[in-house]
């Protein structure tokens, strides 16, 4: 466990160093949170609520949803894939600490530097130039916190499953990209799925990708309750632990042929 | 230059060769690159239906200026591969720029042939697409004008694209990293040219129209092929700016990418 | 004869810089930035003449590999002239690297992903080397270099010293008039160094190419270079030939003497001993102060020796002396 927190620590601290990046990421994305809620904007014109999602809620969406790019690390992720390739996977598998806790105490302390870096100045900043929404208990919040805890577990789980597939192939890029495109598509990334029709907008919500990105930010901005909240949960929790027992298991394969063939 | 140019194909011609090796495996990835990012528009589509227009400009002719900016910008991406800022820092890094400019060959020559990412085909098919979507849903009076004006659109665009890719790559000298602010103008720039550009503030309006003016060359344009009343209240002038302002940011690039190389060679990397 | 390399005053400073902390430091390193100069290279000055072989060495930091991308056009000077064949490198590039070869040897020219075959065959493009020269030329290095088991190896795949001699053929295939190899023997095994230094020698020899060659093995320079020229903090601290550098700086050398018998002072003038182990003794004694025969011939006098040898000092350790105790400052 010490090894745990140690590796959470150091990648924390890491995370902490690149400040150009993080600076020049945090412009970014807030840029594209200004583009995406005045696309919003346009659209609702005179309407106030479209489908029980307000003005107010769309652009709080989009604001939430480019600062927690960075955290969640959703769609560019080969870490892993390049540790595979240039051969210093030997070294960490080595390590008296087990693989997949390794990779997830790394990507733990690489979301909360980001988040604290990149995130949480970037909706601060947001929010001075919007009118949004913020939760409005103390609950709210705890259970926001909570749903993103689960849906960084989820999103880890994801991209360290897609990054094993460099323990069989060369050529695990292209995996990747399209693994990635996948929670690009399903996660609401794009618009809010409020505002899809339901058969799609439901669809979303069940996946791994809509569970990790869309259902946290329904928390945030507080259109989601009771029952809903609590299916909500069950679905992160069902992914969580779907996909980390699914991981172990590939894992364990990938090992046995990366130390019978030699990588 | 016919000698630069049978290089320059040369060179491209490796860079294919061994992208195609896999056909089936090549063919699959541009197809699921298209559909990934066609889901874009078709998100945008759906969020549409639920409101009928978005600043006065129906489904179908936001179509036109996306279909456009993505068949565009994806060409540039591909003819451009070289200059793509997130790969040219490692090559500054790792030394393989130093090893070009030992090379009795001119330089931006070998950096346009030292990479040529084909799969960007997904994003050119991706983009026909929705273009072609929006010819179909839009009703256009085509005249000769209008019609010979969309190859030179998409011509000044990837120059345009071109331009900005090459601005990105010659900042890498300084920075020896990616810097992703450079994504607000390149993918942020071709996600604004999406959209009837009157919908956004007037702060981003004015970045888009006079620190990298993208608004000639998607939205102004476009007002002239589809008829639209220009909100902004411009002359009709501005409409016909696309090829002066891309051959001029293109010859801008340029001069700052020599300027670049020129202070790599006296800083060393 | 004309020199082919003239560097006069050549010098060159790099800014290091250093950032502001904190998370504010990250943008006020935008618009303020402190550095520090460097003075790699310091008001450098030499000649090399056509056909000549000469080493370039100096320790780790020293400034060789700043002097190699100067004269190869890489970087521009901070001040000072240099002219190469002709040619100003840095102007003129594309002419100029017409006439001359590099190699680096932690990094390749060659394409990673393409087998041998196909980097060598670019080149011939590249440089529009005709093709009968470009055969006969591929088909002589071939040979010496032994290609022909690695030529439809992608680059990635080869080894060090296989991806070495590819480079090395790679450089000489346009026929360059002068090629500077930046520590070209880098990481190589024995047998693989031995090869890239036939080849040195032979491309010098046969083609009378000139070549400047930097190297932190000391066997390199004295198998190859009749004359060497040391940098240190970017001065030239010797410009001359090797063997006078060791004739005068290696000036001690080593007697071991087995005695016949056992002596309890086996002492003489001018030789110090240095160890002693019963009847076997090493004496220590100066080139200058007295030659191996007069102290043998002493020694003989004096005591019954069974076996003797005598020994330079090891031109490693001369130049390791030469750095360690800078020697060539005054
Ligand atoms: N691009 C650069 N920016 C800043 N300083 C540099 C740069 N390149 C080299 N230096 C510094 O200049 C000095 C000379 O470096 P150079 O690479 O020429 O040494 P060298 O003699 O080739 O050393 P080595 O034997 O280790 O290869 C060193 O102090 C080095 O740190
Ligand atoms: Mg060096």
């Amino acid at each position: 466990m010490n090894a745990f927190f140690a590796t959470i620590h150091t990648s924390f601290r890491r995370q902490l160093t690149y400040r150009a990046a993080n600076l020049s990421g945090l412009f970014t994305n807030l840029m594209f949170g200004f583009f995406r809620a005045a696309v919003l904007i346009a659209l609702y014109q005179e309407q106030t609520s479209v489908n029980g999602l307000s003005i107010r809620g769309a652009i709080t969406y989009a604001g939430l949803t480019q600062s927690l790019i960075g955290v969640m690390s959703f769609f560019h992720w080969y870490d892993l894939m390049h540790t595979v390739y240039d051969g210093r996977v030997g070294a960490d598998l080595l390590r008296p600490i087990n693989y997949f806790s390794y990779w997830l105490g790394i990507d733990i302390g690489r979301a909360f530097g980001s988040l604290i870096i990149r995130g949480l100045p970037l909706f601060l900043v947001f929010s001075f130039f919007y009118n949004i929404i913020l939760p409005e208990s103390l609950i709210q919040w705890s259970l926001f916190a909570l749903s993103i805890v689960f849906a960084l577990l989820i999103s880890f789980s994801w991209r360290f499953l897609v990054n094993l597939a460099s323990f069989w192939t060369p050529n695990a890029l292209g995996i990747g990209r399209f693994a990635f495109g996948l929670s690009w598509i399903f996660s609401g990334f794009y618009f809010p799925l409020a505002l899809f029709p339901d058969w799609l907008a439901n669809f979303c919500r069940l996946t791994p990708f809509g569970a990790s990105l869309y259902f946290p930010i329904q928390v945030f901005i507080g259109n989601i309750r009771g029952a809903e909240l609590l299916q909500g949960f069950l679905i992160q929790i069902f992914w969580i632990v779907t996909l980390v027992i699914f991981g172990h298991i590939i894992l364990a394969q990938g090992v046995k042929k990366l130390v019978i063939q030699g990588g | 230059m016919r000698r630069n140019l049978s290089l320059l194909f040369r060179l491209l011609r490796i860079q294919i060769r061994s992208q195609l090796q896999y056909p089936a495996s090549f063919v699959m990835e541009v197809l699921s690159q298209a559909m990934i990012l066609g889901f874009f528009f078709a998100a945008f589509a759906l969020t549409l239906s639920q409101f009928g227009d978005i600043g006065g400009w129906t489904l179908g002719e936001v179509a036109l200026l996306w279909g456009l900016a993505e068949f565009s910008f994806g060409m540039m991406d591909m003819v451009f591969s070289g200059f793509d800022y997130d790969a040219f820092g490692p090559l500054v890094i790792k030394g393989t720029f130093d090893q070009l400019l030992l090379r009795p060959v001119n330089i931006t020559l070998q950096v346009l042939g030292s990479r040529f990412v084909l799969r960007r085909l997904g994003k050119i098919i991706e983009g026909l697409i929705i273009f072609i979507i929006g010819l179909s849903l839009s009703n256009v009076d085509w005249t000769l004008g209008r019609i010979l004006y969309i190859p030179v659109l998409i011509l000044c665009q990837v120059l345009f694209f071109g331009s900005l890719f090459i601005f990105g790559a010659t900042t890498t000298f300084w920075t020896k990293e990616r810097l992703e602010i450079l994504n607000v103008f390149t993918y942020g720039g071709s996600e604004i040219m999406s959209y009837p550009m009157h919908i956004f503030p007037r702060a981003i309006r004015l970045l888009f129209s006079f620190v990298v003016p993208a608004i000639f060359l998607s939205y102004f344009p476009m007002i002239y092929i589809l008829d639209k009343p220009n909100p902004l209240n411009m002359p009709v002038f501005t409409s016909f700016l696309a090829p002066f302002i891309a051959i001029s940011m293109f010859w801008l690039s340029l001069k700052f990418w020599r300027f670049g190389i020129k202070n790599y060679q006296s800083t060393g990397s | 004869m004309e020199a082919i390399i003239k560097a006069d005053r050549l010098s060159k400073d790099y800014k290091i810089y250093k950032d502001h902390k904190g998370y504010l430091g990250a943008l006020r390193n935008l618009f303020d930035r402190r550095f520090t100069l460097v003075h790699a290279v310091n008001d450098v000055s030499f000649k090399i003449y056509p056909g000549e072989l000469i080493g370039y060495i100096g320790p780790n930091g020293a400034g060789k590999s700043t002097t190699i991308k100067m004269l190869t056009g890489l970087l521009v000077p901070t001040s000072g002239e240099v002219q190469v064949n002709g040619f100003v490198p840095w102007k003129d590039r594309k002419d100029y690297v017409k006439h001359i070869g590099a190699v680096f040897g932690q990094r390749t020219t060659l394409w990673w992903d393409l087998p041998v075959r196909d980097s060598l065959d670019l080149l011939k493009h590249i440089y529009e080397i005709p093709s009968d020269r470009f055969k006969q030329n591929l088909n002589s290095f071939r040979e010496i270099l032994e290609l022909d088991s690695f030529m439809d190896t992608p680059v990635r795949s080869l080894s060090l010293g296989q991806r070495m001699r590819a480079d090395l053929c790679a450089a000489l295939l346009h026929d360059p008039k002068l090629i500077f190899l930046d520590e070209p023997t880098i990481g190589l095994d024995v047998v693989a160094k031995q090869r890239v230094r036939e080849f040195i020698q032979f491309i010098n020899a046969k083609r009378g190419t000139t070549i400047l060659l930097t190297t932190h093995d000391t066997a390199d320079i004295a198998k190859l270079c009749k004359r060497v020229m040391i940098i240190d903090h970017g001065k030239i601290l010797y410009d001359g030939e090797f063997d006078e550098l060791i004739k005068y700086y290696g000036g001690s050398r080593v007697l071991s003497v087995e005695f016949a018998e056992f002596y309890q002072y086996p002492t003489i003038d001018q030789a110090k001993i240095v160890q002693r182990d019963g009847v076997n003794v090493i004496y220590s004694f100066k080139r200058e102060n007295i030659s191996a025969s007069k102290l043998i011939h002493q020694l003989s006098e004096k005591y019954r020796i069974r076996d003797l040898e005598v020994q330079d000092q090891a031109i490693e350790d001369v130049i390791r002396d030469i750095y360690e105790n800078q020697l060539l400052y005054n």
